[in-house]
């Protein structure tokens, strides 16, 4: 515990983190690690909530919960495709007549980005009485520290992707964004010199 | 035992009036009948189901999009007679063997 208190560098969240480990019962289980830098939102959760389930043991069993601890760091790295970091909205409802709230993925990522991770697994799993269970087996970590430092963590290599090429007009626009800055550093080389000049070759 | 004495025996753990009351008694001894016919054969889909899913579990470790499917696939193309209840037995006792299988088959 003191060791764990040491290796972490931010104590607010380190009650959140080792919230509910007691309750947990089997030490038998693997800690495995996420790296969400880059990982397309829905795939890495996808992933995430088959290890969860424990769907990748051949001990699987649908009654008991068998699977392994997650953890995910850098979680405020995920990715989207699309127009979804302004368009994704969730929604939820309070109660009272009228009162739908919503809120966007980009307000969402400003409050806590741990949340869009938590939530998209969460949907992933099955709704039964595991589900909180499983739920507490999950950790999530905005930056990529975490104070479970001294366990024996183990990677998750993410399945090979076969990523679809871009469409057209998407690509036009990418190739449009890269000439704009490619004539910025010139024009602006134009101006000021040779310093400028001198930056851009090196960078080239 | 009497008829009746068996009637109320088989009913004998129910919960309430399922227990102490003849008529009552005698109704829920068919339900409870129908309900294990039905489970007898459930059993069997049970069992089937949570054998697919071991075998999908670990057949997904072996390589790139090859999956439960694929396996039975060219295991009916080989002819080869396993039933879904030895190939979870295999996984669970000894995994290279099954890798073997299903290399094998795959070329």
């Amino acid at each position: 515990m003191a060791a764990q208190a040491a290796a972490t560098t931010f104590n607010g969240n380190l009650k959140k983190a080792l919230a509910g480990l007691r309750r947990i019962n089997l030490e038998g289980l693997r800690w495995r690690v996420f790296d969400a830098k880059g990982q397309v939102l829905g795939r890495l959760a996808s992933q995430i909530s088959t290890v969860i389930q424990g769907k990748d043991k051949p001990t699987y069993a649908p009654n008991r919960d068998d699977g392994d601890m997650c953890i995910v760091i850098n979680a405020k790295d995920v990715c989207v495709t699309g127009r979804k970091l302004t368009d994704k909205v969730y929604y939820w409802h309070t109660g009272y007549v009228g009162h739908l709230k919503e809120r966007s993925l980009k307000d969402q990522m400003a409050k806590d980005p741990t949340e869009v991770i938590r939530k998209a697994v969460l949907r992933m799993l099955p709704r039964n009485k595991l589900r909180d269970d499983r739920d507490r087996k999950l950790r999530i970590f905005a930056d990529s520290e975490h104070p479970f430092g001294d366990r024996p963590l183990e990677p998750y290599m993410m399945p090979p992707r076969k990523v679809r090429e871009m469409r057209p007009r998407v690509r036009r626009a990418l190739i449009r964004a890269q000439k704009k800055a490619e004539e910025q550093e010139q024009g602006g080389s134009q101006r000021k010199g040779r310093k400028r000049e001198a930056k851009t070759e090196v960078a080239a | 035992l009497v008829d009746v004495e068996k009637n109320s025996l088989f009913a004998s753990s129910f919960r309430g009036a399922h227990s102490r009351l003849t008529r009552t008694i005698t109704q829920q001894r068919i339900r409870a009948l129908v309900s294990a016919h039905q489970d007898r054969d459930m059993k069997k889909r049970d069992f089937c189901h949570l054998w697919i899913t071991r075998i999908n579990a670990i057949i997904r470790g072996v390589g790139v999009s090859y999956s439960y499917s694929r396996l039975i696939r060219n295991l009916y193309n080989k002819q080869l007679l396993l039933n879904h209840k030895i190939l979870a037995q295999i996984i669970i006792s000894n995994r290279n063997c099954l890798y073997m299988i299903s290399n094998e088959i795959r070329k």
